[in-house]
């Protein structure tokens, strides 16, 4: 009959893309990261699960992260967790990349720690943690508390915040944090170093 | 293994971005490095408990998928030797096979998401589907991506609902959904209204009305009170017209509006009124004026905006297109040929109807569809063959394209049902959701409570329970996570008011609550209660293993 062809066509625009991906070989990820075979492979078989195609997209990055945070709205830091996480064009980062990330800020050295916590509050990538920068990133993790907390979270809460440890944080008072004086913040609390080894997680 | 808990340890690497800012000192680690679980991965079933044997080679002859290739080691088992894949075994037949065969076939019976899944898992493109399962295929995954569309699209609806920021917005909404605001439902009610009195005096106004003065005839009413019905028409057209302009006004993208073809039968109803006013009472263009006046009926269109099984019809129809084309193409092929065999079989016979062959087309017409007025009529033998042929033939041409229009029209009414049916009850789904989610945030704070008195009995120095259960080490785990956000805002998690009304458990939906007696081994854990709607069903199965 005539003038059907051009259903099947939108049809096929429903059909998402997807670029199927696969990983480095096991034993490759096991020299170049900080975990060993066994724990490769428990990441690999979950991240397959929850991915099937082998990329993570955004939303998927912040359903996952909402499902630890039960009470609150994890989305907005999931945001700016996932746009540290070097991706391709296409906005999805692979298992690669997600473990490079994994063994780096759970396991790697203080300095790459602190740099990967400098990479998340600086937004925009210029090197400098301005006010609001941090402001954002503080607001995203009030907002993963929710409603049901003792004292509540207000609107005010996050930037009574911020003012607070800001000052402290920039030494030199010029209104921006550099890598040199977060370094210089975390290195001088012993209790600081030590929270940065606690979040590693056992397998 | 729980596959969100893998997440974890992502969750809790990105969770350093709070260290900095923390107002407390973090609390320490739950668990010591050093020691690791005795015995890891007892994972030591195959897809689901099935066991499946196969050649290597077999699997390797499609190196670009996951059995094929070596992301397969991932799955392998060192200590059974074997690859374990938590997956659904009966798909997972179908997946082998096309392995051994070249050919997949895809079964009726299952999902077609699982299904697409389960390709999606192995890296295997639905497109090898065999030809013998393709339509099928097809078309299940066509009734999937419309239904989907039509979700997003009430979804998209609903989102917009509380962006409105001006006038214009606000009153396009209330154009386009009446039952949004009071005043929108009085503005489609009115127009309602007043299309029905426009068509209405357009048909009254034809009705004989008396007997015409000092002429022969009867005088139609239009022509009796003629002032009333101009009033009556002057009425509606201001009132069209006025709805026409608030619709341009308020409308998001004008061009587009413009071209829609609701518009068009809108300018359609009123112009004849504008244009009738510039033509005077004249005899030379009274006769273009009739049949402006013509237009007028085509007001009666402007009621689809009030009914939506009009709107259906008029989508029906378009869909159809493509039959009603073919319908249309072979009646015209059939009448001309019965035409002329007609005219030329007729043609010799005294004082025939049959003068011409477009004057046969008439009779053809009138004969294929059954109607047989009579007033052509052939009269030579050959004729009424010719004639015979000529009706029944006509029986068939037009059965074939009804029911194809009619299984359209079926099928596009109640896809419209359903999602009327389908936007209810999201609406109450959601509302469970949410309960089901205040549930999980009280069970998280019982959970805490327990495991804070156990890391205070750990910590004054009863003995350190070194039997730890896989799940266990994950939910401590998690639970250190959350009290590090605690601690980072200086903020405590507290029970919430959760109206727990009993509501009937729906499959994949969480379980009930875990009441504080339990304990922590023997039970689910909070991962179980907090990843409810996406992960339960997986839990539910892993458990049961």
């Amino acid at each position: 009959m005539f003038g059907g062809k051009k259903k099947e066509e939108e049809l096929d625009e429903f059909n998402i893309h997807v670029a199927r991906h696969r990983p480095e070989e096991l034993a490759k990820l096991a020299k170049t990261t900080k975990f060993t075979r066994k724990e490769i492979q428990l990441i690999y078989r979950g991240f397959k699960q929850e991915c099937p195609t082998g990329m993570v997209d955004e939303d998927s990055f912040k359903n996952i992260f909402s499902q630890f945070f039960p009470q609150g709205d994890a989305s907005q830091y999931a945001h700016y967790v996932f746009n540290t996480i070097k991706h391709n064009h296409t906005g999805k980062i692979s298992f690669e990349d997600f473990l490079g990330i994994l063994s780096k800020v759970s396991r790697g050295s203080v300095q790459e720690k602190l740099q990967w916590i400098f990479g998340l509050y600086d937004l925009n990538g210029d090197g400098l943690i301005t006010k609001n920068e941090m402001l954002d990133v503080v607001t995203s993790i009030y907002e993963m508390l929710g409603r049901s907390t003792e004292p509540q979270v207000d609107e005010h809460s996050a930037k009574e915040h911020v003012e607070k440890i800001f000052h402290q944080i920039d030494a030199n008072k010029d209104g921006v944090v550099t890598i040199d004086e977060l370094v210089e913040w975390c290195s001088r609390d012993e209790q600081i170093l030590q929270s940065l080894d606690t979040l590693d997680t056992v397998l | 293994m729980a596959s969100v808990a893998a997440w974890l340890p992502f969750a809790r690497a990105a969770a350093i971005g709070w260290v900095p800012i923390a107002t407390h000192p973090l609390p320490p680690a739950p668990i010591p490095k050093d020691r690791r679980k005795a015995d890891d991965e007892k994972l030591l079933i195959n897809v689901s408990g099935r066991r499946f044997e196969t050649w290597r080679n077999t699997l390797e002859k499609y190196p670009d998928t996951l059995l094929g290739s070596n992301e397969r080691e991932f799955f392998y088992d060192e200590e059974c030797k074997e690859y374990f894949f938590d997956r659904d075994p009966d798909i997972f037949r179908h997946i082998l096979n096309y392995y051994r065969t070249g050919k997949l076939h895809y079964p009726k019976h299952e999902c077609l998401t699982s299904y697409d899944e389960e390709l999606a898992f192995f890296g295997i493109l639905p497109d090898v589907i065999g030809d013998c399962c393709y339509e099928d295929y097809r078309d299940r995954k066509r009734e999937n991506a419309e239904r989907l569309m039509d979700d997003k699209l009430s979804e998209n609806g609903d989102q917009n609902l509380q962006q409105l920021t001006n006038i214009r917005q606000k009153m396009w909404r209330a154009f386009e959904n009446p039952h949004t605001s009071t005043a929108a439902l009085v503005f489609y009610y009115v127009t309602g209204f007043f299309i029905a009195v426009s068509v209405m005096a357009n048909v009254v106004e034809t009705v004989p009305c008396g007997l015409r003065p000092g002429r022969a005839g009867t005088l139609p009413c239009g022509e009796r009170y003629k002032i009333v019905f101009f009033c009556l028409d002057t009425a509606c057209v201001m009132i069209f017209t006025a709805e026409y302009l608030l619709r341009l006004f308020a409308a998001p993208d004008r061009c587009k509006f413009v071209r829609s073809v609701m518009s068009i039968i809108d300018v359609v109803a009123i112009l004849p009124y504008y244009i009738g006013l510039g033509i005077t009472d004249n005899d030379d263009v009274s006769g273009a004026f009739v049949t402006l006046r013509v237009f007028r009926v085509f007001r009666i269109f402007k009621f689809s905006r009030h009914s939506q099984g009009l709107r259906i019809l008029g989508y029906t129809l378009k869909s159809c297109a493509s039959e009603l084309g073919f319908l249309v193409f072979s009646l015209a092929m059939a009448i001309i040929i019965f035409a002329t065999v007609m005219f030329y079989a007729e043609k010799n016979v005294e004082g025939t109807n049959f003068t011409s062959i477009p004057a046969a087309f008439w009779y053809t017409i009138v004969t294929m569809t059954t109607l047989g007025y009579g007033d052509m009529v052939p009269e030579t033998i050959a004729g009424k063959i010719v004639g015979g042929v000529c009706s029944l033939s006509g029986v068939l041409v037009i059965a074939l394209p009804v029911p194809v229009i009619v299984s359209n029209f079926s099928r596009i009414y109640h896809q419209n049902q359903r999602a009327d049916k389908r936007k209810a009850q999201r609406k109450a789904r959601l509302a469970r959701i949410r309960i089901a989610k205040a549930s999980s945030g009280a069970a998280f704070v019982s959970k805490k409570k327990a495991a804070e008195a156990r890391i205070a009995a750990q910590e004054s120095g009863l003995e350190i329970d070194d039997n730890y259960h896989q799940e266990d080490i994950f939910e401590l785990q998690h639970h250190h996570l959350l009290r590090c956000l605690e601690k980072t805002t200086d903020r405590e998690f507290v029970e919430m008011e959760v109206p727990y009304n009993g509501q009937p458990k729906r499959p994949g939906s969480p379980s009930p609550l875990a009441s504080p007696t339990h304990s922590a081994a023997s039970h689910p854990g909070l991962l179980h209660a907090c990843c409810g709607r996406c992960c339960g069903q997986r839990y539910q199965r892993s458990e049961a293993i």
